[in-house]
């Protein structure tokens, strides 16, 4: 289907994504043939867990998840210095409450998660309890420099329905009066935060080829059409992925939430799509291995529910053999006693800037889970013992950038509005009414 | 003689046959005339070589970082199982290459990869990690071919990180990070100031190298000469045409050992030029009298006598003792033309001490 100019739809849909407002809502209604049910008038169903995603969303023939396409992060700063007072709170779950009324809770209707960072809770006088490890951003290798997020709150939506994303946006900017014909509370989050930030992106099979033309320096033609990343391999394989059960806090006042670290990776796709081949491709995401015995076919759909790293040999025997590593390989030596991975990804790519690059949003029981997964990719112990370069044939090293990190805590459901440090043990108890 | 003499001097003669094409790929075709034929395993004279030019030169936190850039190049990446030629592609304007080094001791720490932001009035242009490289006229340099908007200013940064390969000494203190700014005034015709020089037919694709560029103000990224080595220096093999320099310090202190313990180094460098040889996976054995006393890997170290090289300690270095050095990987660094058929294939060198 194409709009009078004759744009196909999909590609005007991630362009309206990246550029907002309410103009980009109303043109994505137009486009868009959707209907997408709404959420219910009572919500005490939802699951305490906010990062609870895995549950409504499609899995493909192999059963992994398939991650939502279309995505919004909403950097916020909350207007008030000191403590938040109950007023704002009232205002915050209100303005969430409008839109899942106004969609259901599902991959084609929203998703959403709240979380906060640090910085947030230095206005409280206690600090945030043992159970919860969320430590200032830092940079988490020798040879980055990263730039640290420091606003109060991250929204971030999450729908394979563009619209609903914009839509949700709009809303608790409290720029809709009614939303997929649902009454809209008179209650902005903008009212009560300001907005520090907005990062957009897309992830699926297509999207990234669709949104080539939209960043500099993405080789014409090189991102395979049905590729779900614009480095052209699927990610995010259930046996490779934490539950969410793997990420969640397990105690205290904070329980059922999770913590969250977003950093924004800028992509260097020319050496990779026009100087490296696909040999080098295949052996420095996933391993030499793969590459060596042809594993991997397009994207990896092929793979099957796991990235068959088990295939690999040991990081550092490769290291010192063939004189590269794979990223997969590499990472997956940050795994626990059950040989779980500790982080759950749920990165997407972006054109944000006109520039190719990756928000990398990671969720983890505890922020030292992620530090721990991003060494193991640093692989500085097996650059130190081996031909291996600090990036040069370093997994995929050589063509990321970290220019951003942030970290934050989604906390449970009942704490999602400004949440204080220490909330009272009964805190999960002291929900809103359903409205 | 510049590319522009090159060029007329090429259409006129040896590549009239291509006259149909000429007009269109005469900039490419001259930057990269077709490779010799029978290229050796080893070393050889390249097609041409191409002078280059040095916008700045910048100092910061113990680093110094000078700003080069030639014409842009074809080159090869190293796989476990051969090498992949890059092409150069036609929105390639320029090689540029970073040189970083610690302002002391003028090493030009391999390890310390530098990333490159190139932006024209706040706009991105480019941005990527250039290639560890070795060329014959540069030597061991970080670059690559940058994609640039004609020309015009443009601002390169250039920041670094810390190490990742074992320093000694003093060496070990600098953890680098630091970052450079550049203006940079680029234009074609400037460009084309840069020499070319075309090696002739009979000489290209022969063994042998062309020299190290005369660099004022540039450190270069050599090894010392064996007897410029410290400690007993034992021996010097050849693999895949690489030398290996073997010497043997007293006193292991330095290295990670003790005092009673013996370093035993190895130096491999190019053929001609000397030029350090990183980036490879070494290990050694050490035999005496048909049993080992050493089994194990050699440790890339930077230190400011040995300069970069790789090592062990041991307890003792006895004459007689046969030591074996096996290439793991060869050098995993990108290669320019007259060394993407060296340092390939290596196999083991062997040396009674
Ligand atoms: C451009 C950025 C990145 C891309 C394209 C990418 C892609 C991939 C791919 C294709 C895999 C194997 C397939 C699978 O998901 O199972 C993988 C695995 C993985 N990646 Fe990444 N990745 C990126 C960045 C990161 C970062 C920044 C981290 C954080 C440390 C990370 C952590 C992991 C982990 C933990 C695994 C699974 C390891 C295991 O099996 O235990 N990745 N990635």
């Amino acid at each position: 289907m194409s709009d009078e100019r004759g744009i196909p739809r999909r590609e005007f849909l991630k362009s309206a994504i990246a550029i907002g407002g309410t103009a980009a809502f109303s043109a994505c209604l137009g486009r868009e043939e959707v209907d997408v049910p709404t959420g219910p008038d009572d919500l005490s169903s939802y699951p305490q867990r906010q990062h609870a995603w895995n549950e409504v969303l499609p899995r493909d023939d192999h059963g992994n998840i398939i991650a939502p396409s279309h995505r919004v992060l909403l950097y916020l700063n909350y207007r008030r210095d000191g403590q938040p007072n109950e007023d704002d709170r009232d205002q915050v779950e209100t303005a969430l409450r409008g839109i899942e009324h106004a969609y259901e809770r599902s991959g084609d209707g929203l998703l959403l998660t709240v979380s906060y960072s640090p910085a947030y809770f230095y206005r409280f006088d206690d600090s945030l309890p043992d159970d919860v490890d969320l430590p200032d951003p830092e940079a988490l290798a020798p040879f980055e420099e990263p730039e640290f997020d420091t606003p109060d709150a991250v929204v971030h939506l999450a729908s394979n329905t563009a619209q609903v994303v914009l839509g949700a946006e709009e809303a608790l900017k409290g720029n809709k009066s009614t939303l997929n014909g649902v009454d809209q509370p008179d209650a902005a989050l903008t009212d009560v935060f300001s907005l520090a930030d907005r990062r957009t992106g897309f992830i699926g099979d297509g999207l990234p080829a669709e949104n080539a033309d939209d960043a500099e320096g993405v080789p014409a033609d090189k991102v395979p059409e049905d590729a779900p990343l614009f480095m052209g391999f699927k990610s995010g394989f259930k046996k490779n992925q934490a539950s969410e059960d793997r990420v969640t806090i397990q105690s205290g006042p904070f329980a059922g939430g999770t913590t969250q670290h977003i950093s924004k990776l800028q992509l260097n796709l020319n050496q990779w799509y026009n100087q490296d081949d696909r040999w080098q491709r295949e052996a420095k995401m996933f391993c030499p291995y793969h590459a060596e015995n042809d594993v991997i076919e397009g994207a990896g759909d092929n793979l099957g529910t796991s990235s068959k790293i088990d295939d690999c040999q040991p990081t550092d025997e490769t290291a010192r053999e063939m004189g590269v590593v794979g990223h997969s390989q590499k990472s997956a030596r940050a795994r626990d006693d059950d040989d779980s991975p500790l982080i759950l990804r749920r990165d997407f790519d972006s054109t944000d800037g006109g520039a190719a690059s990756l928000h990398f949003l990671a969720l983890q029981r505890r922020i030292t889970d992620f530090v721990d997964t991003r060494e193991a990719m640093n692989g500085t112990d097996v650059t130190e013992q081996s031909a291996v370069g600090q990036r040069n044939n370093n997994g995929i090293l050589q063509y990321i950038r970290t220019e951003r990190r942030g970290n934050f805590l989604v906390p449970p459901r009942s704490l999602r509005a400004l949440p204080p440090g220490q909330p009272a043990g009964d805190a999960q108890e002291v929900t809103h009414e359903s409205s | 003689m510049n590319r522009r003499d090159v060029l007329r001097a090429v259409g006129g003669t040896s590549l009239i046959g291509l006259a149909g094409c000429a007009g269109l790929f005469e900039t490419r075709s001259a930057r990269a005339p077709p490779l010799p034929e029978n290229r050796p395993d080893a070393v050889y004279y390249p097609t041409h070589y191409e002078g280059m030019k040095m916008p700045g030169m910048k100092e910061q936190g113990g680093y110094r970082c000078a700003i080069t850039y030639s014409y842009a190049h074809r080159f090869w990446l190293m796989k476990p199982n051969g090498i992949t030629k890059v092409e150069i592609q036609p929105e390639d304007s320029i090689h540029l290459m970073p040189v970083v080094w610690e302002t002391q001791t003028g090493i030009i720490p391999p390890d310390i990869n530098p990333q490159l932001t190139i932006t024209q009035n706040g706009e991105s242009i480019d941005q990527f990690a250039p290639w560890p490289m070795l060329s014959q006229p540069m030597g061991f340099h970080f670059g690559d071919n940058a994609q640039l908007q004609g020309d015009g200013t443009y601002t390169v940064e250039v920041s670094i990180g810390g190490p990742s390969t074992r320093r000694t000494g003093s060496l070990a203190e600098n953890q680098g990070n630091t970052s450079f700014t550049f203006e940079f005034e680029f234009s074609e015709s400037t460009l084309n100031e840069i020499s070319y020089t075309d090696i002739p037919d009979d000489k290209e694709g022969t063994k042998g190298a062309v020299d190290l560029m005369d660099m004022e103000m540039l450190p270069n990224s050599q090894v010392p000469t064996p007897d410029a080595l410290p400690g007993d220096v034992r021996g010097s093999e050849t693999s895949g045409d690489a030398k290996f320099a073997i010497t043997v310090v007293e006193d292991a202190s330095r290295f990670g050992g003790d005092e009673e313990q013996k370093y035993l180094a190895v130096s491999p460098r190019t053929p001609y030029n000397r030029t350090m040889l990183p980036m490879m996976s070494l290990s050694a054995t050490l035999q005496r009298d048909g049993t080992s006393v050493f089994d194990g890997i050699l440790q890339a170290t930077i230190d400011s006598d040995l300069r970069y090289h790789y090592g062990t300690t041991v307890a003792d270095v006895l004459t007689g003792d046969e030591l074996t050095i096996t290439v793991d990987s060869p050098p995993q660094t990108a290669r320019h033309e007259g060394y993407e058929t060296a340092f390939v294939d290596m196999p083991d060198v062997q040396v009674t001490l």
